[in-house]
């Protein structure tokens, strides 16, 4: 009985896994992207710019502003470093790269996440993991047959990326979500009795 | 019990891939390598005997390397332990400070401690991979399999105190004081200086330029190597590698002098095909003439998860009879070979 349980467990893990494996949508050029508008009826573009520069700079640590075109469109890159986890062993293998875009106007945002392209890591000499090359591989590429089953992990773990950094942009964009600096204030017990 | 060890090789087996999250802590990294090669000389001699892949028709061992690195707060640790020919006596010293297989030895390629006192200043003292020249130790980390004259004769590791300082984005310096090359203790105090100044020009491009100076422990005079280790991802799929180093040792006692460029391919993310060509120069001590040696090797990469099959084909001249290339017997001034690497790393 005990196993049978087991191994009921360890399926609804792999069904679990499984639903989460979805891949990016592509664009008109077939790469990868995350697309989203969103509507907040109310809202003045000037206060969204606002709310789109605070985001770029507190909330992902490794997303950095590059481009801001007038009040209204922002660019940045950011990066998400993939770990392998074998059991108790983890070490980072690589790292995706992405352009973050948003454009806000009266009531209303949109934003894309693209141009997904992997760095794989490799041990240095003072046994650091570190990027094997400045240019990455455009994740839509085919990468042989040799290394689909790892390629195809990528791809879903920048999906799944996509998907929780879109979460937490528009949750901070309606004043969802805390910044860094929230979670710093300390709550002041007293010992007054 | 049947199940529990197949629920346990099972369990085993599972190798996840995950993004890192922002907030998660910074785990213990656990890494390594397994490689193993079998080599060919077209003489029947064991021929070309820069370090590794040297035993000549045996499918032989390089090693197994385990490293661990951990970071807390602004603190890091690195320890790197290896087991097998490539990782003891052809690499590191023994306890007694000779590269011996038959007595016990550390097995330490890595063992170091490291502070950030800020993003830009850190501070790292311990046992680590030499900062000079372009090949390294690990298979991982090496396109070939078989190794250059240059990281040869150059030093492997060094024992230390160095500081590091990044100005921006495309300059760093570190500087350091150091043993002399590849003991674990200095009999003559810490007797060598070593610097490095990195320059990033463009996006893709890194230069290193390298100076480690200081006079070892019973040598005849000082010894200075100047060395410069660059490359630049070209595109996407060439990159392309330069060595180049000189070593002096005063009062007219030797050295070595070297050049070695390394033009990289990759066809598939799967597949890469890259060059060495090398030219080596020993120099005379005293009245003693200098030898040069010249080298070309040409290895395939196919990679498949974590292993890579290294095929490699290589030739060198010996004009100089420096190397003691042999045939039925005989010396003579060329050799080549053809070797076949299994590096898996995890």
């Amino acid at each position: 009985m005990k196993f049978i349980s087991i191994f009921l467990l360890l399926l609804l893990s792999f069904s679990f896994c499984d639903a989460q494996n979805e891949l990016l949508g592509v664009d008109e050029q077939g790469k990868f992207i995350y697309y989203e508008l969103v509507e907040i009826n109310g809202m003045p573009s000037a206060q969204l710019s606002e709310k789109v520069t605070d985001f770029l700079k507190k909330t992902f640590k490794d997303v950095k502003q590059k481009e801001v075109h007038g009040d209204s469109s922002f660019m940045a890159v950011g990066k998400l470093v993939i770990n392998k986890t074998v059991l108790v062993m983890s070490h980072p293998s690589g790292e995706i790269s992405y352009h973050f875009r948003a454009e806000v106007k009266d009531g209303k945002y949109r934003f894309w996440l693209s141009n997904f392209n992997f760095i794989p890591y490799y041990r240095d000499r003072y046994g650091n993991f570190v990027a094997a090359t400045h240019k990455g591989t455009p994740l839509e590429n085919n990468p042989g047959k040799l290394n689909a089953v790892q390629w195809r992990e990528y791809q879903i773990q920048a999906a799944q990326y996509a998907h929780h950094f879109a979460q937490s942009f528009k949750d901070y964009m309606i004043g969802k979500t805390e910044t860094p600096n929230d979670r710093l204030e300390r709550t002041i017990v007293k010992k007054n009795w | 019990m049947k199940i529990k060890i197949l629920l346990s090789l099972s369990a085993l087996g599972l190798a996840t891939i995950t993004y890192a999250q922002d907030t998660a802590p910074s785990p213990l990294q656990i890494s390594g390598s397994v490689d193993t090669y079998y080599k060919y000389d077209f003489n029947k001699a064991g021929n070309i005997k820069t370090y590794f892949a040297n035993e000549q028709n045996s499918i032989s061992l390089g090693m197994i390397d385990l490293a661990l690195k951990k970071t807390t707060g602004k603190a890091s640790f690195v320890g790197e332990l290896s087991f097998g020919p490539r990782g003891q006596a052809q690499s590191i010293p023994n306890a007694n400070g000779v590269y011996d297989e038959t007595t016990n030895s550390f097995h330490i390629q890595n063992l170091y401690v490291s502070y950030a006192f800020t993003e830009k200043f850190s501070m790292t003292a311990g046992y680590m991979g030499t900062f000079v020249g372009y090949e390294v130790i690990s298979p991982t980390a090496n396109f070939n399999y078989s190794t250059s004259y240059l990281f040869g004769s150059g030093p492997f590791q060094n024992a230390g105190i160095k500081a590091s300082y990044t100005f921006s984005d495309k300059v760093s310096l570190m500087a350091g004081l150091f043993n002399d090359w590849n003991v674990y203790q200095d009999f003559n105090g810490v007797s060598h200086i070593g610097a490095q100044l990195t320059i990033s020009p463009v996006e893709g491009w890194t230069a290193y330029l390298n100076v480690l100076s200081g006079k070892s422990a019973g040598a005849a005079g000082t010894g200075t190597i100047l060395d410069l280790t660059t490359a630049y991802q070209i595109t996407e799929k060439f990159k392309l590698g330069l060595n180049a180093a000189d070593y002096t040792i005063s009062d007219d006692n030797g050295g070595y002098a070297g050049v070695a460029i390394y033009p990289q391919y990759s066809f598939t993310p799967s597949f890469a095909l890259g060059l060495r060509g090398e030219g080596f120069k020993i120099k005379g001590v005293g009245a003693a003439p200098e030898a040069t040696v010249t080298s070309l090797t040409l290895s395939g990469n196919i990679k498949s998860g974590g292993l890579t099959f290294i095929p490699e084909i290589r030739f060198d001249d010996d004009k100089d009879f420096s190397q003691s290339f042999m045939k039925n017997g005989l010396g003579i001034k060329s050799a080549s070979q053809f070797s076949l690497a299994a590096v898996y790393s995890f």
